[in-house]
């Protein structure tokens, strides 16, 4: 017991440093002849670091709680917690969740505003468009710089008509015809016939010309009808136009039952169409007129109109029925149903016409 | 939202240096300086103001340990760490309690400062099994060891204090005791 003791109290001298040198070096040779010595020592030492640690430890909460107790935790946390209202407290703790939906409003009402000036402009355009028709986007195409072959004297305009009989009746739109002086039609072949303007609609945006030419030929049955119901949206559609100096095919669908600010008189029709395409047929997949091309919006890509095919009929049939000699059919089985379309627009291509406008 | 510290928070390096050199004043004024930091944090998710004290406590711990370790860099900033490792610490706390930690509100930078808050916790156990073993030891036992071990009273004082006729009967007195908790400690 007294060993023990004395050798536990050299044991924490040793570890502590406070043996003389000779002290330790006995010691140690003690230590490593006796490995029970030697355990006790590590032991010790296991036992000493742990206290020397929970000491520093326990200084260290002692000189913390003075800290502490010189902080005025009471009004420090009445400065720092969470606002007693709910709201605050919502702000505090969503503020960044409100952030990204204040700003999402924020986006939103800009589109809105923005989608509201554009329709600020779409009214604009209305304006004009019931002002005069004509500067809405009328279609028809500027031929003076291209003139070549055909006439003595280039045409001013151009744009697209087809045969409404087989004795030359043609139609086109009335803003294509409106200021011309004299007018000629041009077939696919490239042959000219004058024509004369028969019959006016304004408000539907109709003429019918009739070929007074003596070197125009009967063209036979025409190929398409008129439909008499009105078209789906989604209606596969196409037309062939004069945009050019050749027939051009557009190929499209019927995107809106009614046409620029709601006009019910036409279809909006997604075809991508240019000048010179006003006037010419819409016809769907069955070889059926649903209309007449006579616009497009130029605020708007792939936005186009035509005269519904009820007002072609309208017109058809204000005018004398005895003058025309095999005229369209209305509602009845296209002799183009069935036919893929390359078939249709080789059978029609002959009964579009090119539309000129001298001035 | 954040409040402005008050100007008395001391430089990093003062505090580190303070440390070191065991001055009370270099710990009073990091203690003082950023403690409003971790009460705003603790108070505005699922706390109060002794879990700010306790959880605010063990991160100096935690930074007072690894500065003595000597090998605590200034690659950030003192606050920046204490802030980090007291919520750390107080995320775990919440977790423990199966308190709901989603939408944490924060008011600084965080570090990642796991590796030091296991060393902690390893630590913190040898605290804990010390505290415990000692106060299974019951009196007089405790407090000669404290008084001898914490306290660094000598064998004389300890003598005199509780009263005993000789130093040898203190020695043999401590000794025992001194058995009994390493008993205590190393079973625990």
């Amino acid at each position: 017991m007294r060993n023990d003791i004395q050798l536990e109290s050299i044991i924490e001298d040793y570890l502590n440093g406070k043996l003389n040198p000779a002290e330790q070096a006995a010691f140690e040779q003690l230590r490593s002849n006796d490995p029970i010595v030697d355990h006790k020592v590590v032991a010790h030492k296991v036992f000493l670091e742990s206290m020397q640690q929970y000491a520093d430890v326990l200084l260290l909460k002692q000189q913390m709680d003075a800290a502490h107790d010189q902080i005025d935790v009471v009004s420090l946390s009445a400065q720092l917690k969470p606002h007693s209202s709910r709201i605050v407290r919502f702000w505090n703790n969503y503020k960044s969740a409100i952030a990204v939906a204040a700003s999402f409003l924020i986006l939103v009402s800009v589109v809105v505003l923005n989608q509201n000036k554009q329709e600020g402009s779409f009214e604009a355009l209305n304006r004009d468009v019931s002002q005069i028709k004509k500067s809405q986007n009328s279609l028809i195409r500027d031929i003076k710089a291209n003139s070549q072959k055909t006439n003595i004297t280039p045409a001013k305009y151009g744009g697209t008509g087809f045969a409404i009989s087989s004795n030359g009746y043609i139609l086109t739109n009335f803003h294509v015809i409106k200021d011309a002086d004299s007018l000629y039609i041009q077939n696919n072949k490239g042959v000219s016939f004058k024509v004369k303007v028969f019959f006016t609609d304004a408000a539907n945006d109709i003429a019918i010309l009739r070929v007074i030419d003596q070197s125009f030929r009967n063209l036979g049955s025409l190929p398409y009808n008129i439909k008499r119901s009105s078209t789906g949206i989604g209606e596969p559609v196409y037309t062939l136009g004069y945009s050019k100096d050749d027939a051009v095919l557009g190929d499209g669908y019927v995107s809106s039952k009614t046409g620029i600010n709601g006009d019910t008189l036409a279809y909006q029709i997604a075809i991508p169409v240019n000048p010179g395409n006003s006037g010419g047929p819409l016809l769907d997949n069955n070889g059926n007129i649903v209309g007449v091309i006579n616009g497009k919006e130029n605020k708007t890509d792939g936005a186009a109109f035509a005269v519904k095919s009820k007002y072609i009929m309208e017109a058809l049939n204000a005018i004398p029925q005895d003058s025309l000699s095999k005229r369209v059919a209305y509602g009845k089985r296209s002799s183009l149903q069935g036919l893929k379309r390359n078939k249709q627009v080789e059978k029609i291509q002959d009964y579009v016409f090119m539309v000129k406008v001298y001035n | 939202m954040s409040i402005k510290l008050s100007s008395s928070v001391p430089t990093d390096r003062e505090v580190v240096l303070g440390i070191l050199n065991n001055s009370e004043e270099a710990l009073n004024k990091l203690y003082t300086g950023y403690f409003p930091m971790v009460l705003q944090f603790i108070l505005n998710n699922n706390g109060d103001e002794d879990d700010a004290k306790d959880v605010y406590q063990e991160a100096i711990i935690v930074l007072y340990n690894k500065i003595k370790s000597g090998n605590f860099e200034l690659s950030s900033k003192l606050k920046t760490y204490l802030y980090s490792v007291s919520r750390r610490i107080w995320l775990k706390k919440l977790a423990q309690q199966s308190k709901k930690t989603n939408n944490i509100a924060d008011f600084e930078d965080v570090l990642a400062v796991d590796e030091d808050i296991e060393q902690h916790e390893q630590k913190d156990m040898q605290f804990d099994k010390m505290k415990v073993a000692l106060e299974n030891l019951g009196e007089p036992c405790k407090t000669i060891i404290q008084d001898f071990y914490i306290h660094n009273l000598s064998m004389q004082d300890i003598c005199e204090k509780f009263g005993y006729t000789n130093t040898d009967n203190a020695k043999t007195q401590k000794y025992k005791c001194l058995q009994r908790l390493k008993k205590l400690f190393f079973q625990s």
